[in-house]
């Protein structure tokens, strides 16, 4: 109970800090791999962003979002992971991105297992650099998938 | 505008905003749909005005299953903004007489005010927003841009610096805006276009219909305690 009324507690008195500072940003990427496979099986980005959107997609977008919120709802689990890591932020990432594999056009083997990482974006002088910040242990795709 | 009208406009726009969040949960799938299938009806009543109150307190008890759900807010700032209008409309609705109704309803409005005076505060004492470099990240290497020809934009130093200026003087002003009526409506009309912009580039849909949620209370405050009028 009192968890919950430290979850409320912002909501109530917000501190509207939007864009205090730009902190680095995470990418998640993603890999499957078979039970044996060697360290070095490539990485892919996670729902990479469009080259171009369509203002007619733009417009509708301010109707329906989904996908985008549940990409930006990553984005928060991965800076919690970052900042007071817990199970939730790591399990909620997982069923994201196993849901999203299971949704792929050639549906992988529930037995191939599923790892992620993140990696942060941020600005050194005028270049843009990027570090690995944390990898997850594989895990079953058939203990993910409900 | 009355209190009871700002009230009812209150309740409209925020059912709305939550019909427009819970089908985008629905989506999601799962057992959980159910849910935001209910919270999605509870809308449609308190749109339609019938038993307000036992609606109120079924959307709040789905607000704090949600918290608990996601471990906090799933949609950031939108989420925050959303608890806080449902629960000031909630007790002001079961509040015994007209003063306590105020001083809740007043409170979302000068919270309303302030979210936009901390936003504004918080970047003109920080050097990178004040040169434009803030803005410039945003765009350069932030989540946020919905594509990557948007990130192009990080090439228009004066633009961004502009942009950003123009953002933080809004943000800072506007709680001078309550000083006019009309002043106020401008203030609101650019704030609007201001949360269209961020979801039109950045995708933050859930906030622009969640704020406009929040401004009935702001013109019925201005009226209350500026022009002495109900």
């Amino acid at each position: 109970m009192l968890h919950l009324f430290t979850l409320l507690l912002p909501g109530l008195i917000p501190s509207w800090e939007f864009f205090k500072a730009i902190e680095p940003s995470p990418r998640v990427q993603w890999r499957l791999r078979a039970s044996h496979a060697q360290d070095n099986d490539p990485w892919q980005e996670f729902r990479p962003r469009p080259a171009h959107l369509p203002w007619w997609v733009m417009l509708r977008r301010l109707f329906w979002n989904p996908r985008w919120n549940d990409t930006l709802y990553l984005v928060s689990l991965s800076e919690r992971l970052m900042l007071s890591p817990t199970a939730h932020s790591e399990d909620e990432i997982f069923a994201c991105l196993a849901k999203n594999a299971m949704a792929m056009a050639h549906p992988p083997a529930p037995q191939i297992k599923l790892q992620f990482r993140l990696i942060f974006v941020h600005r050194e002088g005028e270049k843009i650099r990027e570090r690995i910040t944390f990898q997850s242990e594989p895990r079953p795709l058939s203990g993910l998938v409900p | 505008m009355s209190l009871d009208s700002a009230l009812r406009a209150t309740e409209i726009l925020l059912a709305l905003a939550f019909i427009q969040q819970s089908a985008e949960f629905m989506r999601r799938g799962g057992r959980e749909s159910a849910i935001f299938a209910l919270r999605l009806m509870a809308c449609v009543a308190l749109l339609s005005g019938v038993l307000t109150g036992a609606v109120l307190i079924v959307l709040v008890a789905i607000s704090l299953w949600m918290l608990q759900r996601f471990q906090g807010p799933y949609n950031g700032g939108s989420d925050r903004m959303s608890l806080l209008i449902l629960f000031c409309l909630t007790l002001a609705h079961f509040m015994p007489n007209l003063f306590w109704q105020e001083v809740i309803f007043g409170y979302l409005a000068f919270q309303l005010t302030l979210s936009y005076f901390i936003s504004g505060r918080v970047k003109i004492v920080n050097p990178e927003w004040r040169s434009g470099r803030a803005l410039r990240d945003v765009f350069a290497f932030s989540a946020y841009p919905v594509s990557e020809e948007l990130r192009g934009l990080a090439k228009y130093p004066q633009v961004l610096w502009l942009s950003s200026w123009a953002v933080i003087l809004f943000e800072l002003f506007f709680p001078l805006a309550l000083l006019n009526h009309w002043a106020l409506i401008g203030a609101l009309c650019v704030g609007a276009g201001f949360h269209l912009s961020n979801a039109l580039f950045f995708g933050l849909n859930r906030f622009l219909w969640i704020w406009i949620a929040a401004y009935p209370s702001l013109l019925w405050f201005q009226a209350r305690i500026f022009e002495g009028g109900f």
